[in-house]
C-alpha cells in the first residue's frame, strides 16, 4: 500500500499527509525571498526588493498551517507521545525556523516604513534562517523517508 | 557381619539411585520445561522483515528497529501498538488468538507487514 502525499484525496483524508505537502511552500518562498533580497542588495533594483518582501510575507503566513499540520501529525500518528531523538530535533528546529522566518519578515516590514535603507545585517539573519530551514527540512526528509533509502 | 554391611551399602545405593531418578524427573528440571515460542521481526531500510510472519498461537513476536530513524509498530485492527522505537529499541506482543494481524508504521504508513497466527 503506497501513499502519494500529492494526491488530492490523500491530502484531504489522510491524517498525516498534509504536513509533508504544505511544508514545501514556506521553504520555497523563503529561499526565493533570500535570493531576491541578495540580488536586490547587489543590483539596487527596487522590484527585486519588493519581490523579496512579499515572498517573506507569504512564507511567514504559510508557516502557520505547516506548524498546525505538523503538530496534528504528531497527535494523529503518534498520539502525542513524548518525542525524542530525531523527532524532537525536528520539532525544536521547526519552531526556531518559524521564529526566524517571522523575524526576517518583521525586519523587512519595519524597513519599509522607514526612510533609511534596510540594515545590512538582515542578510546574515536571512542566511542563518535559511540554514535552519534547510536543517529542519533535512531531518524532516529523513523522518518521511524522502532522504533515506526508502 | 559382612552380610549386614552388604545389606546396608545396598540399601544406601538404592536410595541414592532412587533420589537421582526422582530429581531428574521432577517438574523443576530444565530438560522437560516447555519454552515459550518466540519470533523476531527486523525493522530495517523502511521495511518489516519478514513482511509476513507465520507463528503458532501463544508466540511472542519481537520487533527490533535496526533503522537509523524512528518507527512504530501499530496494528491495523488496533490489537497492539508500540511507542516510537528509536534505533535498537524493541517492542514485543504475544499472540493468544489465531488470525491474521496486519500492521504498519504510523510515521511511514507505506511500511506494512502482517503476522499470521495459526
Amino acid at each position: 500500500m503506497s501513499v502519494n502525499p500529492f494526491d488530492p484525496k490523500t491530502v484531504l483524508l489522510a491524517k498525516h499527509a498534509q504536513h509533508v505537502v504544505l511544508i514545501h511552500f514556506p521553504i520555497a518562498l523563503f529561499a526565493a525571498g533570500v535570493l531576491f533580497d541578495f540580488l536586490a542588495q547587489q543590483t539596487q533594483r527596487r522590484g527585486l526588493a519588493e519581490a523579496a518582501y512579499f515572498n517573506f510575507l507569504v512564507a511567514a503566513i504559510s508557516t502557520v498551517p505547516v506548524l498546525a499540520t505538523g503538530i496534528l501529525a504528531w497527535q494523529f500518528a503518534l498520539e502525542g507521545q513524548k518525542l525524542k531523538g530525531t523527532l524532537l530535533e525536528h520539532l525544536v528546529l521547526a519552531f526556531v525556523s518559524t521564529v526566524m522566518i517571522w523575524l526576517v519578515w518583521w525586519v523587512h516590514s519595519r524597513g519599509r516604513r522607514r526612510p533609511e535603507p534596510l540594515p545590512n545585517y538582515r542578510l546574515a539573519i536571512e542566511f542563518l534562517a535559511f540554514a535552519m530551514v534547510g536543517l529542519t527540512a533535512h531531518l524532516g526528509g529523513f523522518l518521511s523517508g524522502v532522504n533515506g533509502p526508502g | 557381619m559382612i552380610r549386614k554391611t552388604v545389606l546396608i551399602v545396598g540399601l544406601l545405593a538404592t536410595a541414592m539411585v532412587a533420589t537421582l531418578l526422582l530429581s531428574a524427573g521432577s517438574p523443576g528440571s530444565s530438560a522437560k520445561t516447555a519454552q515459550p515460542a518466540t519470533a523476531e521481526v527486523k525493522v530495517d531500510n523502511f521495511s518489516f522483515g519478514p513482511p509476513t510472519l507465520t507463528v503458532p498461537v501463544g508466540t511472542t513476536v519481537t520487533w527490533t528497529n535496526r533503522d537509523d530513524i524512528p518507527h512504530t509498530v501499530v496494528s491495523t485492527d488496533k490489537v497492539f501498538k508500540s511507542k516510537v522505537l528509536d534505533t535498537d529499541e524493541k517492542f514485543s506482543f504475544t499472540f493468544a488468538k489465531a488470525g491474521t494481524y496486519p500492521y504498519f508504521c504510523s510515521i511511514h504508513p507505506k511500511m506494512t507487514g502482517s503476522v499470521v497466527v495459526q
